[in-house]
């Protein structure tokens, strides 16, 4: 897969080249997962299915994820067997191509990727998009026994329960937001936070610093040097990450899981946009 | 001299606009993101002509936007306003789809009734569907669009006041 071999995972990130070498592999599965809602209409790789951070991924009403059912019939329309090798990508330096990684890692498939770069690195090299609709027959997806929330996932009384045990929380937002001087991402209209701030005990890392300019991810050598070496995390600790919504800390959720191999990290998705909302939930600024 | 009550009696969206939005309003949610994309690739037309020159430009980069955006404005001594919008590569599609919706439905209209534009009539373009977390930027170019008239009729005001004194 022609991988970055130090990575703990080194499958777990394929590259573009890969990618354009894989596009008529049937064992592959090509996923673009954006921000921007309309843009794999305006063109996406050929034979790339899209796969939507809200209508496809979460509860249409409840703030959640899909049930395993919906999992199953999300990959059944989409030609994925739990044998697929499924590839994401995305625009935003792959935040959502990292999120639905995540999301299809709570139902236990094994066999995810992304490409290294996502979206932008893709048309930065002059490869081809295409407006064509990919054709895929149905598949028959086994419905997952369960979602895995409880490995790779927090909740807002693990956070405080966390948070409480000072045990290692990593914050990946912007050091303004981390801070509390401004309660919405730059770029970003105010998504309905009313108090600004962080987790207290919560470390900044933001998520930017595992991507080099190009949307790629930093070499196993420079993310051990943040992470480990700057910051003082350990491959053993128990971590938590969050970010606003869980897209940001679903992509440094990646980075600390599959590319440094820590093993036990999961991502807060309720993330600011619950706690900073939240009556009497401790936060610290500065 | 221009005043505002040359836009008396004007209902509150102008004929341009309530033609698109009435466009959309009869189509399905799939045709409406086709027509949506259709119009953000139409985006780059909206950028000003070589020799063009306009009353007032604002091009900037802010916290709102992915990218930057630069609104050129002309207005006629009639009040009537000409629009031009530059956008940078990383904005989003809905906001280009926007440019060129509001550019071409507000060509010509007087600038009082742009400024009393309510927003509610975003909803009924993009739709349901896409008025969602993270698409909120929507609104930006239209906060844009009057945040220039603002200006404009700011530095209006200012060299009225200054002729007076002199």
């Amino acid at each position: 897969m022609n991988p970055e071999t130090s990575y703990a995972n080194p499958e777990a990130v394929v590259s573009t080249e890969w990618v354009s070498q894989n596009i008529h592999n049937p064992n592959v599965r090509i996923v673009e997962s954006n921000e921007d809602v309309l843009l794999y209409s305006t063109g996406h790789i050929e034979n790339a299915v899209h796969i939507d951070w809200t209508t496809d991924l979460q509860d249409s009403t409840i703030r959640d994820y899909i049930s395993p059912e919906q999992f199953a019939a999300l990959c059944s329309k989409n030609g994925i067997s739990p044998d697929t090798e499924v590839v994401f990508y995305g625009d935003k330096s792959n935040w959502w191509a990292c999120y639905a990684f995540w999301v299809f890692r709570l139902f236990g498939h094994k066999k995810l990727h992304v490409m290294n770069g996502g979206r932008d690195k893709w048309i930065e090299e002059g490869r081809p998009l295409t407006r064509a609709l990919p054709q895929f027959s149905p598949t028959n997806y086994p419905v997952p026994r369960r979602r895995r929330d409880s490995e790779i996932r927090a909740f807002f009384e693990d956070t405080l329960a966390h948070s409480n045990a000072r045990l290692p929380l990593v914050d990946v937002r912007t050091p303004g937001e981390f801070r509390g001087e401004i309660t919405h991402m730059p770029e970003y209209p105010q998504e309905g936070v009313l108090r600004g701030g962080h987790i207290p005990g919560a470390k900044n890392i933001p998520w930017r610093t595992a991507v080099n300019p190009d949307s790629t991810f930093k070499s196993a050598e420079e993310l051990r040097k943040i992470y480990i070496e700057q910051n003082g995390l350990n491959p053993s600790d128990d971590i938590i990450a969050y970010c606003r919504i869980g897209e940001r800390s679903s992509h440094t959720w990646f980075v600390l899981t599959e590319l440094l191999g820590f093993e036990k990290v999961r991502n807060y998705d309720g993330s600011w946009t619950e706690w900073g909302n939240r009556v009497r939930a401790p936060i610290e600024k500065g | 001299m221009i005043t505002n009550n040359q836009h008396q009696n004007l209902s509150p969206l102008p004929q341009k606009l309530e033609t698109i939005i009435k466009l959309f309003e009869f189509l399905s949610e799939e045709e409406k993101r086709e027509t949506l994309i259709h119009y953000a690739d139409q985006s780059s037309k909206q950028a000003p002509i070589s020799g063009e020159s306009f009353d007032i430009e604002d091009i900037r980069k802010d916290e709102e936007c992915t990218d930057t955006v630069g609104i050129h404005l002309r207005i006629d001594p009639n009040g009537q306003t000409f629009w031009r919008v530059s956008l940078g590569p990383k904005v989003q599609t809905l906001t280009k789809a926007l440019t060129t919706i509001l550019c071409r439905g507000l060509e010509g209209v007087h600038f009082q009734q742009v400024l009393d534009l309510p927003h509610d009539f975003i909803p009924r373009i993009v739709g349901s569907q896409l008025v969602r977390a993270r698409s909120q930027s929507i609104y930006y170019v239209l906060t844009r669009m009057k945040g220039i008239l603002r200006a404009w009729l700011a530095k209006k005001r200012l060299e009225v006041l200054t002729s007076e004194k002199n």
